[in-house]
């Protein structure tokens, strides 16, 4: 069974820019689906709708085979939701939060002590701090625990690592596996694509629109072109250079480097045609090499292809 | 039941743990009711008050004397002329001018129509409307006297005195009616203004879509909402009720347990007021700019500070639909008068209403999802 399938939904907020474009995808149970977009892609406005918190303009949310609207409901009693923005109470401790979620839930601390045990050992220290006084990692797993007390069937994140460290970010990944493990579904955002190789299967979203669906080793397969990374001294004047350029590509800077995807039957000579048309401008770069993409490159690719298509 | 029992639990834990909030919950009564009294006292002292006299006469002395010796009125001496008193008036150096015309003596003894002119200034209406009434009072006492000193068979007019007697605030004293206002304000302040900031506050942490997305059911959330500040009221309540005892003398004449369900009835129409409000702002200044406007229009309307007589018709027929002006009834007559059950009956109906109309406002209005 799939644990959630969105159908065409489309919002519109007042100011008539549409945030969502006829979004449609399915989540299989037990999987780690990622929502992963640019901010203002829509993702936060896609979760409200699936967390029965917004109404969508057109087409239907299915969680485990209830609507989000007609069963909302119930709904609520079988999903977590982990919002973008901390919102626990701050003047409550962390024992007492997690203490009145459980009982929103009609659960309690102990009932389903196993599923959060590995997060709560780390914050048993903390049980009597104030939950506006924690680290920002630390209010994190809070906020996870509570959106699992309850033991719900599918998890809800939106942006779960934003602002947070590197070394917490890995280290939520870690806790995600974990939480996979138990059967429970997890659709997490983030606007940070190398986290996207954690996840069984990424949606790619841009400007309210879903452009590509897959695992992420599928979407690197699927890579069109040929990526080349190019060393340059400067990169500002060099991309606006390459604007000029014959050859159909796509360009980007990636670090001190810019990356660029050629799009050209004839790819034995693309290096050769390249150094002309550089020298011809008077742009000095060194070490072009040819890569394989990552997802972040497949990524980019994709988006700044739909721009310029 | 357990969901609600937590919900209560958690609101008075954040109260006690939000210094600024419990200041106000105790500090609030406090000051209101030790320093407002105070403030809001309308009787008149230290009237500043100078003459010109064109009698220059024994009478137009004794007068002059007589308000010299009294504690209400300072004295600035006697002027030369209008232009002076003009020029003092409008650098608020005096407040009143008694002016005694040329022969003021001889027609009084006379009996020849006399009079006197008393200017005032009225920038300060207050002063100005119940100073004339002292002076006046000053004038009519040494009248008094004159004519008694008289022999009898010159007496011969009939004199006519009337007497006030203030019934249920024998002394006048305005505290009696300051102070059952000032728990009035209390409870609407706490009912309507800590209601509404609470859950503004609970939309700008986000905590209230958290609890949106847990399955608890509306009323549940509402109610865990009302009780805990209704207790509160309450409290506040009572606690102005033994101040009002202790600091002012003034004990409930009426029946105290009738007194705190009217209280109970008006605070449920607050608390729902405050949770309309909430509803309808996005921010906590928000939801204080409209209760701030509400508040003082409906303590305007009701009478509290300014007498409701004086009022257009329109206005007073408003106060139908101003809770605060029926509980403000209900207060005065239980407190002051000992009112009974059949003498609010009236409050109580228009109370009542006004509280069903407002709490299924208030629930409607809340949105568990957004559009």
């Amino acid at each position: 069974m799939q644990a959630v399938v969105v159908d065409h939904i489309s919002k519109c907020y007042s100011d008539k820019v549409p945030a969502l474009k006829s979004v449609s995808f399915a989540v299989n149970q037990g999987e780690i689906f990622g929502l992963v977009g640019p901010d203002g892609a829509g993702k936060t406005s896609l979760f409200n709708i699936m967390t029965t918190l917004l109404f969508a303009d057109e087409g239907s949310v299915t969680l485990l085979d209830m609507d989000v609207e007609c069963d909302y409901k119930k709904v609520r009693a079988v999903i977590g939701y982990l919002p973008g923005v901390f919102s626990l109470y701050p003047d409550l401790t962390v024992e007492e939060n997690l203490k009145f979620f459980a009982t929103m839930y009609k659960s309690s601390l102990t009932e389903n002590m196993p599923i959060i045990k590995p997060i709560w050992k780390q914050l048993t220290p903390f049980k009597t701090r104030k939950a506006g006084k924690l680290s920002g990692g630390m209010k994190q797993k809070l906020a996870l625990c509570c959106a699992l007390i309850h033991k719900p069937e599918i998890l809800f994140l939106d942006e779960p690592t934003t602002g947070v460290d590197p070394v917490s970010r890995k280290e939520f990944w870690d806790i995600l596996k974990t939480i996979q493990k138990q059967k429970i579904t997890v659709i997490v955002s983030t606007p940070y694509m190398d986290e996207a190789t954690r996840c069984d299967r990424i949606a790619l979203i841009q400007e309210g629109e879903i452009i590509k669906i897959d695992s992420p080793e599928k979407i690197v397969k699927g890579f069109e072109g040929s990526l080349y990374s190019i060393r340059v001294k400067r990169i500002f004047d060099t991309l606006k250079v390459m604007e000029k350029c014959p050859i159909e590509c796509i360009f980007y800077p990636y670090g001190e480097y810019v990356h660029a995807v050629f799009y050209d039957k004839n790819e034995v000579t693309i290096p050769i045609r390249f150094a002309d048309f550089m020298k011809d401008n008077n742009m000095e770069y060194s070490d072009m090499k040819k890569i394989t993409p990552s997802i972040e490159d497949c990524f980019i690719e994709l988006m700044e292809r739909r721009k310029s298509e | 039941m357990r969901v609600i029992l937590m919900l209560i639990k958690k609101e008075f834990l954040q109260v006690m743990r939000n210094p600024l909030l419990r200041s106000i919950l105790i500090i609030a009564p406090l000051v209101q009711f030790l320093l407002f009294p105070f403030t809001a006292d309308y009787e008149i002292k230290h009237v500043n008050i100078a003459f010109i006299d064109h009698d220059r006469s024994s009478t137009t002395q004794a007068i002059i004397q007589e308000y010299l010796s009294s504690p209400y009125f300072i004295g600035h001496g006697i002027l030369a002329s209008n232009d002076q008193a003009q020029e003092m008036m409008l650098h608020d150096k005096i407040d009143f001018v008694i002016e005694f015309p040329v022969d003021f003596e001889k027609n009084l003894m006379n009996r020849q129509k006399t009079g006197l002119a008393i200017t005032a200034n009225a920038i300060n209406s207050v002063k100005a409307g119940i100073g004339t009434a002292y002076v006046q009072e000053v004038i009519a006492n040494y009248m008094d006297e004159l004519a008694s000193a008289m022999p009898p068979e010159q007496n011969r007019q009939a004199q006519i005195f009337a007497s006030n007697v203030f019934w249920f605030n024998e002394q006048m004293n305005y505290k009696n009616l300051i102070v059952p206002g000032i728990l009035v304000i209390l409870v609407t302040l706490i009912g309507a203004y800590v209601t509404a900031l609470n859950i503004v506050r609970e939309k700008e942490l986000g905590t209230i879509e958290q609890i949106n997305v847990t399955p608890i059911k509306r009323w549940q959330f509402i109610v865990g909402k009302m009780i805990p500040f209704l207790i509160l009221g309450m409290m506040e309540f009572i606690v102005g009720l033994i101040l009002m005892k202790l600091v002012f003398g003034i004990t409930v004449q009426g029946s105290v347990s009738l007194l705190l369900g009217i209280t109970a009835i008006y605070l449920l129409a607050m608390l729902g007021l405050g949770f309309f409000i909430s509803s309808v702002s996005e921010n906590q200044l928000q939801a204080m700019f409209i209760v701030f406007f509400l508040f003082i229009v409906f303590v305007l309307l009701s009478g509290l500070f300014t007498p409701t007589e004086g009022m257009p018709d329109w206005a007073i027929k408003l106060n139908y639909l101003n809770p605060l002006s029926f509980y403000m009834d209900v207060i005065k007559s239980i407190v002051l008068k000992g009112g009974t059950l059949q003498d609010v009956k009236t409050q109580i109906i228009a109370l009542s209403c006004m509280a069903v109309i407002i709490d299924t406002a208030a629930i409607l209005s809340y949105q568990e999802s957004s559009k």
